[in-house]
C-alpha cells in the first residue's frame, strides 16, 4: 500500500534529477518544453474541432428526428390534456431519466441529475429508472436506494421507436404499480440552450379517474393498451429530444474548446517566439563578449 | 368586414344542417365542417392539423368513418387501411401497422401509428415473400416468442395483402 503511494513521488523526483534546469531559465519554461506544450494543444484543437464538425453534421439529423417525435408525442398527449388527467396523489411515482452514455457535452447530464434530485427532494419515495451510464453514475451517488432499473447503450444514435418500446416493456414489467411515470429529459429550447423538464405518462387508474374522460367513448380494454402505447410514445419523444440536446450541447462544448485552444496556441506561440529571441540574444551577447575579451588579450 | 365573412360562412354551413337534428351550436363549431387531422408516425408527420372532409379508420371495434363533430372517442387501431378524403375531394390511402386514433371534442382527430406508408408504395411481390417467411417461422419450432411474433407479422401482412393488388 505504502510503496504504491510513494512511487509517483519517487518517479517525480527522478525526473527532476534527470533534467537539470539551466541556470538562466530558473523561472521560465525552457524552449523545448513550450514547444512540446504548443504541439499538444494544437493536437487537442484538432480533435475538438473534428468532434465539433461531427456533431454539427449529426445535429441536423437529430433535430429533424426531434421535430417529428415532438409532433408525435404531442399528438399522443392531446387526449390526456383534453381529459384533464392528473397523477394520483397516494401512489408511487417512477422517474425515468433520459440521459446517455457519453460525456464531453457540457452540463447535459448534470442538469438532468439536478432536476431529478429536486424532484426527489419533494417526493423522496419515488423510484428511478435510468437510461444511460452518465446519469446512473451521478445518481447512484445521490440516491442509490431509489434506483430500480437502468439501461446502458441507449440513446447512442437517433433513437428508434423499437428502443422506446423495449424500454417501456421493461418498465411495465416492474413489480410496483406506479401511479404515474415521469420522464425527465432535456427539452431543446434553441441551439444554445436546453432545459430539464418532465412529461407524465399516467397509469390506467389515473386515466379512468381523470375529470373529463367521460366525454370520450372508450372501450375498457383499449385503455390499458393506450396507457402502454402512451408510455412508449413519451419515452420516444423524450429520448429523441434528449439526443438532439446532447448533440447540440456537444457541438457547443467542442466549439468553445476549440476556441480556447486557439487562444492558448496564440499565447504560447508568442511566448515561444519571445523565449527563442531571448535565447538568441543571450547567445549573441555571450559570443560577442567572448570575442571582445579574446581581442583584448 | 369580419361579420360579413361570418355571415357568409354561416350561409354556406347551413345546408349541411338541414338533415341533422337541431342542436345549439356556436359559430366556431358550425363553421367547422371539416375535421382537423393529425396523422403522425414516430419518424414522420404525415398530417399536422390539416383540415380534411372524412377519415375512414380500421378501429379494433370495426371500421369507422369519422366526419366533423364526431363523438369524442378513443379507438385502438387494427393494422389496416386509413382512407383520408381531403377537402379537394381526392382520396389518400395509408396502410398503418396499428396504433391509436383519438377523436377530440373540438373536431380534431389525432392518429398515432407505429409505422405507416402510402398504399401505392408497397410491392405485392415483397409482401408475398415475407408472408411465406413468416408462415415458415410461425409453423416452425422456434421459441414461443418467435412464433408469437411471426403470427403478428402474418396478421399484418395478410391484411396488407388484401389491400394491395
Amino acid at each position: 500500500m505504502f510503496s504504491r503511494a510513494v512511487r509517483p513521488a519517487l518517479r517525480a523526483g527522478g525526473a527532476a534529477v534527470a533534467r537539470p534546469t539551466p541556470a538562466n531559465a530558473a523561472t521560465f519554461a525552457t524552449l523545448r518544453e513550450i514547444e512540446g506544450r504548443l504541439k499538444s494543444i494544437k493536437n487537442i484543437e484538432k480533435i475538438t474541432n473534428t468532434m465539433k464538425i461531427v456533431a454539427s453534421t449529426r445535429l441536423t439529423r437529430a433535430q429533424k428526428a426531434m421535430d417529428e417525435s415532438r409532433v408525435y408525442g404531442q399528438t399522443s398527449n392531446t387526449v390526456f390534456e383534453q381529459a384533464e388527467t392528473k397523477p394520483l396523489e397516494d401512489k408511487k411515482t417512477l422517474l425515468v431519466v433520459a440521459s446517455s452514455d457519453k460525456g464531453l457535452c457540457g452540463g447535459i447530464h448534470s442538469g438532468l441529475t439536478k432536476a431529478t434530485r429536486r424532484i426527489l427532494a419533494e417526493n423522496p419515495n419515488a423510484d428511478i429508472a435510468i437510461l444511460g451510464e452518465k446519469a446512473k453514475a451521478q445518481l447512484s451517488r445521490a440516491a442509490p436506494d431509489n434506483i430500480v432499473l437502468s439501461f446502458a447503450n441507449v440513446c447512442k444514435d437517433i433513437p428508434t421507436f423499437a428502443d422506446a418500446q423495449a424500454i417501456a416493456d421493461q418498465i411495465a414489467l416492474l413489480p410496483e404499480n406506479y401511479a404515474s411515470v415521469r420522464i425527465i429529459y432535456n427539452s431543446f429550447v434553441n441551439a444554445q440552450s436546453y432545459e430539464a423538464v418532465s412529461i407524465e405518462a399516467y397509469s390506467e387508474e389515473a386515466i379512468t379517474q381523470s375529470a373529463n374522460i367521460s366525454s370520450y367513448e372508450v372501450a375498457d380494454e383499449a385503455l390499458s393498451s393506450l396507457r402502454e402505447y402512451a408510455l412508449a410514445n413519451n419515452l420516444f419523444w423524450a429520448m429523441a429530444e434528449g439526443h438532439a440536446c446532447e448533440i447540440s450541447a456537444r457541438r457547443n462544448a467542442m466549439e468553445n474548446a476549440s476556441k480556447n485552444a486557439g487562444e492558448m496556441i496564440n499565447k504560447f506561440q508568442i511566448l515561444y517566439n519571445r523565449q527563442r529571441q531571448a535565447t538568441i540574444t543571450g547567445e549573441l551577447v555571450e559570443i560577442i563578449t567572448g570575442a571582445t575579451a579574446s581581442e583584448d588579450m | 368586414m369580419s361579420s360579413f365573412r361570418f355571415a357568409r360562412s354561416a350561409l354556406r354551413a347551413r345546408p349541411s344542417f338541414l338533415g341533422a337534428p337541431v342542436q345549439r351550436r356556436g359559430y366556431a363549431e358550425a363553421v367547422a365542417d371539416k375535421i382537423k387531422l393529425s396523422l403522425t408516425l414516430p419518424h414522420q408527420t404525415i398530417y399536422r392539423s390539416t383540415g380534411v372532409t372524412q377519415v375512414n379508420i380500421p378501429a379494433a371495434s370495426g371500421d369507422m368513418g369519422v366526419l366533423a363533430n364526431h363523438v369524442p372517442s378513443i379507438e385502438q387501431l387494427r393494422p389496416g387501411l386509413v382512407e383520408i378524403i381531403e377537402e379537394s375531394g381526392s382520396t389518400k390511402q395509408y396502410f398503418l401497422s396499428g396504433g391509436f386514433a383519438v377523436v377530440q371534442p373540438d373536431s380534431q382527430l389525432s392518429i398515432n401509428a407505429v409505422e405507416g406508408f402510402p398504399l401505392e408504395e408497397f410491392s405485392a411481390d415483397a409482401i408475398r415473400a415475407q408472408v411465406a417467411e413468416a408462415q415458415k417461422i410461425a409453423s416452425g419450432s422456434g421459441s414461443e416468442q418467435d412464433i408469437a411474433e411471426a403470427k403478428i407479422e402474418l396478421e399484418v401482412l395478410e391484411t396488407l395483402q388484401a389491400h394491395v393488388k
